[in-house]
């Protein structure tokens, strides 16, 4: 009787703290979907009558209080692809470097320390480096490139980060038996650690396309241009980009109040945009995933 | 030296940092024999087989003293190219661990890419594939991946894969340890198998895997190397009686 009774009140002592700790979890991820429900809400109800053919293919006209803004569009598609080019291939041979051939040490630890500081470095830094080693020092001008490059360092700390995470994770054992048939570091890096870990490394460089895409401070000064209908002719050409351009029309646009719909409009393509690329990704992934896998 | 001698410790020490796993060790392998090496956990068996193939390369840290001589000539020289030993001194390990590809690409991965010269890639895979025994089970799920064999298959794929090298020697850690006795059996037979044509040597905490399987027998215990013997004899009346105790399973 006693026990049974002692029982049943540790019993719904527990069942009381699961019951608190179940709803504050269910709270919190209620109030995070709440938040960006209601953000997304918020831009496509501000945004969607703006929304048209023309506003999707056409430059913008009158002073840019109407027309399109196909050529943002444009420059934030080849500027992020062309930070990827740049950060993909860098922070994947970084990470390579770290994790498979460098001897794990103080020199190593001090490296990766560093790594991470750059990821917290405020991007218009990166906008100040840019324009005085790209698009200055090198001659570059305000360009694709210069952005390209100033881009692809601000995301070279995440992709450096996600790939040295996704190499970590192939297993030892792949390494040992590919190595003791013989086959070199190099190799056995280049054919069994890399298409293993390459699923891994995409995810985790999704997060760097969705900053490469949406930063204004590091393309203000090395990429983009106020204004140009013309679509880019080289890597040498400015292109409007769409943060800058959200920036631009609301606070120093001919006519800010009028252009509201406008700006709402380019923040919605911008956030299309930014899911379209890691949609490529995830595809791209799948696609490996289904190949390699173990 | 007697030809029939492949490997030859002498007087090796080796050591992870500063703590030493392997004191003094001195001993021959046979050619086409099955060499067992038996002793309780943590006495140095790994340890002594991956310095074989120069796995322990791949730790850092380690250092060896002494010479290990492979066919004459010492293998850790400094002019010796590790990956050029293993070519010659394939491994299996505990786990079996196929690559995450197909069957066939398991077996032709190796030659590819060490430039072996290989004239009919399929004929080598079928080979390599029945000597492992595994041939009349996978012949027609060659494009299929080797994660979805069963362990036994897997373990036997692995054997396949380092017997496509043709190596001269085969080192095995634990190679059944994994596995049913079903799958046990036929990696035994497949040993006896194999033993015409490479030396073998294999680690295993079986004893009777070991009297079953292997021509000599070494007992270590704490990184010593406590007897080397005939299997026969160490099974029967062993020379020290630290073995004795440890076979009968005795052991503190
Ligand atoms: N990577 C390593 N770094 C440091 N010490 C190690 C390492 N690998 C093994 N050792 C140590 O070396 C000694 C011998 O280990 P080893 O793995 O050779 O033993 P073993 O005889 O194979 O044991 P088991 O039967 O459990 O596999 C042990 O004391 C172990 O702790
Ligand atoms: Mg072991």
């Amino acid at each position: 009787m006693n026990g049974k009774a002692l029982r049943s009140n540790t019993m719904r002592w527990r069942y009381f703290k699961q019951y608190v700790f179940f709803t504050l979890v269910r709270g919190s991820a209620a109030l995070i979907t709440l938040a960006l429900g209601g953000l997304i809400f918020y831009i496509v109800y501000h945004g969607i009558s703006a929304i048209s053919w023309e506003f999707i293919t056409q430059p913008p006209t009158h002073a840019m209080t109407k027309g399109g803004i196909m050529p943002a569009i444009i420059g934030t598609i080849y500027l992020t692809f062309g930070a990827i080019a740049v950060g993909l291939p860098l922070g994947i041979a970084s990470a390579i470097y770290l994790t498979e051939y460098a001897k794990q040490g103080r020199i190593v630890r001090f490296l990766k320390v560093g790594i991470n500081c750059l990821a917290g470095v405020p991007s218009v830094v990166f906008g100040l480096f840019g324009l005085g080693f790209f698009v200055i020092f090198l001659g570059f001008g305000s360009s694709i490139l210069a952005g390209s490059l100033t881009l692809g360092f601000l995301i070279l700390p995440t992709i450096i980060g996600a790939s040295e995470e996704a190499l970590k994770a192939v297993p030892q054992t792949f390494r040992e038996a590919s190595l003791s048939l013989g086959v070199s570091k190099w190799q056995t890096t280049y054919r069994i650690v890399l298409p293993n870990a390459l699923p891994g490394i995409l995810t985790g460089s999704i997060l760097g396309i969705g900053r490469a895409a949406g930063e204004t401070a590091p393309i203000m000064f090395t990429a983009a241009a106020y204004f140009t209908a013309k679509l880019p002719g080289s890597v040498f050409d400015e292109v409007m980009a769409l943060p800058y351009h959200i920036y631009v029309l609301a606070t120093a646009g001919t006519n800010i109040e009028a252009t509201r719909p406008i700006q709402f409009g380019t923040v919605l393509v911008l956030v299309a945009v930014v899911l379209g690329i890691d949609l490529i990704a995830i595809v791209i992934r799948g696609y490996m995933r289904r190949n390699k896998r173990w | 030296m007697d030809s029939n001698i492949i490997i030859d410790l002498k007087n090796v020490n080796f050591y992870y940092g500063q703590t030493r796993a392997l004191s003094n060790i001195s001993m021959t392998f046979r050619k086409n024999k099955v060499t067992a090496l038996i002793g309780p956990s943590g006495c140095g068996k790994s340890t002594l087989l991956r310095l074989l193939n120069r796995m322990n390369d791949l730790i850092d840290g380690t250092r060896v003293e002494g010479e290990i001589l492979y066919e004459d000539q010492n293998i850790y020289a400094p002019d010796v190219d590790p990956v050029e030993i293993r070519r010659k001194i394939g491994m299996v390990f505990q786990k079996p661990n196929p690559f995450p590809k197909t069957i066939y690409n398991n077996i032709s991965y190796g030659p590819k890419l060490t430039g072996v010269p290989v004239d009919d890639m399929n004929a080598l895979v079928e080979q390599s594939l029945k000597q492992a025994v595994l041939w009349d089970e996978v012949k027609d799920i060659l494009n299929q991946s080797a994660m979805n064999l069963s362990g036994g298959q897997q373990q036997r794929l692995c054997i396949a894969r380092a017997l496509a090298m043709k190596p001269d020697i085969l080192l095995m850690d634990e190679p059944t340890s994994a596995l049913d006795p079903i799958s046990t059996a036929k990696i035994e037979e497949l040993i006896e198998e194999l033993k015409k044509d490479y030396t073998i040597i294999i680690v295993t905490h079986n004893m009777q895997q070991a009297a079953r399987i292997s021509d000599e027998t070494a007992f270590f215990y704490l990184g010593n190397l406590v007897e080397y013997n005939k299997t026969e004899k160490i099974f029967t009346k062993p020379d020290v009686k630290q073995t004795e105790d440890y076979i009968t399973g005795r052991f503190g």
